[in-house]
């Protein structure tokens, strides 16, 4: 595998979505290629941030409280 | 009534599904309306959910159905980042200039900014994404190609990039010299 096959395969290989195989050439590329390698790491750092970032935000208790009233309901109402 | 096992499971997907709508409306207000509308859809129609298959993946599809068809086009805010054609090695620096800029606190502040900004189609592909789903997940909820999946993740994913880098610029921490912008 050349680096552009390789980076080609960047987000697929850190989401997980490879299949074995190609995912064990991809890691076999970069034991060899620090170039690569450090793109993966930036991408990766990158990606963790993101959802870091997005998964802060809680609902608010009111709004809990509000669904399962509401579901109460639903489950009164006739079927 | 309170011991249901669907709505206990359910309602544990409850802080999920509320900053995904968060992020899908811009708005508290609206993002409340469609997780609760998401709650009430998902528990009339629980029947057509499959036990022992993921909740959390079937009320996710129920979220973005309802954002699509009801909230999309009432959206508050216009999409601000469009799509653009930066050049690959461009993207390449950037996302260079993003990680040594990305131990600021600033950072942080500003992803979240910019998240919101990312032009809808890309950005809701990114949230299912944050959430964990796997390609072939997001491609059944949005009804939409796992080709087309991954183009919109990286694409947003760029352009979300792209974003960071013109701010990290502004700010001067990033010598604009040493990486000039492109012309569009």
């Amino acid at each position: 595998m050349d680096c552009a096959n390789c980076l080609e395969r960047l987000y697929a290989y850190l989401d997980r979505e490879l299949a074995p195989v190609e995912r064990r050439e991809v890691r076999a590329h970069l034991d060899d290629c620090a170039g690569c390698e450090d793109d993966f790491v930036i991408e990766q750092r990158f990606l963790d941030r993101v959802r870091d970032c997005c998964q802060e935000d809680v609902a608010p208790t009111e709004l809990r409280t509000r669904i399962v009233a509401r579901l109460r309901m639903e489950h009164d109402a006739p079927r | 009534m309170a011991t249901d096992p669907f709505e206990s499971e359910a309602l544990s997907f409850l802080d999920a599904l509320y900053r995904t709508a968060l992020r899908m409306t811009r708005s508290e207000a609206e993002a409340e309306d469609l997780v609760q509308e998401t709650y009430i859809r998902a528990f009339r129609f629980r029947a057509q959910f499959t036990p022992g298959t993921n909740l959390k993946a079937w009320l996710f599809r129920i979220l973005t159905n309802t954002f699509i068809n009801e909230y999309r086009r009432k959206a508050a805010r216009p999409d601000t980042t469009e799509l653009d054609d930066a050049s690959e090695a461009y993207m390449q620096q950037v996302s260079e200039a993003v990680a040594a800029d990305e131990d600021t606190a600033a950072y942080v502040e500003e992803l979240e900014g910019r998240i919101d900004e990312v032009a809808e189609k890309f950005r809701t592909t990114l949230l299912l994404d944050v959430e964990g789903f796997s390609y072939k997940e997001i491609a059944e909820m949005l009804e939409i190609p796992i080709g087309t999946v991954m183009s919109r993740l990286h694409r947003g994913r760029k352009i979300l990039q792209r974003r960071l880098y013109d701010v990290a610029r502004d700010r001067g921490i990033v010598a604009a010299r040493a990486m000039p912008r492109p012309a569009d």
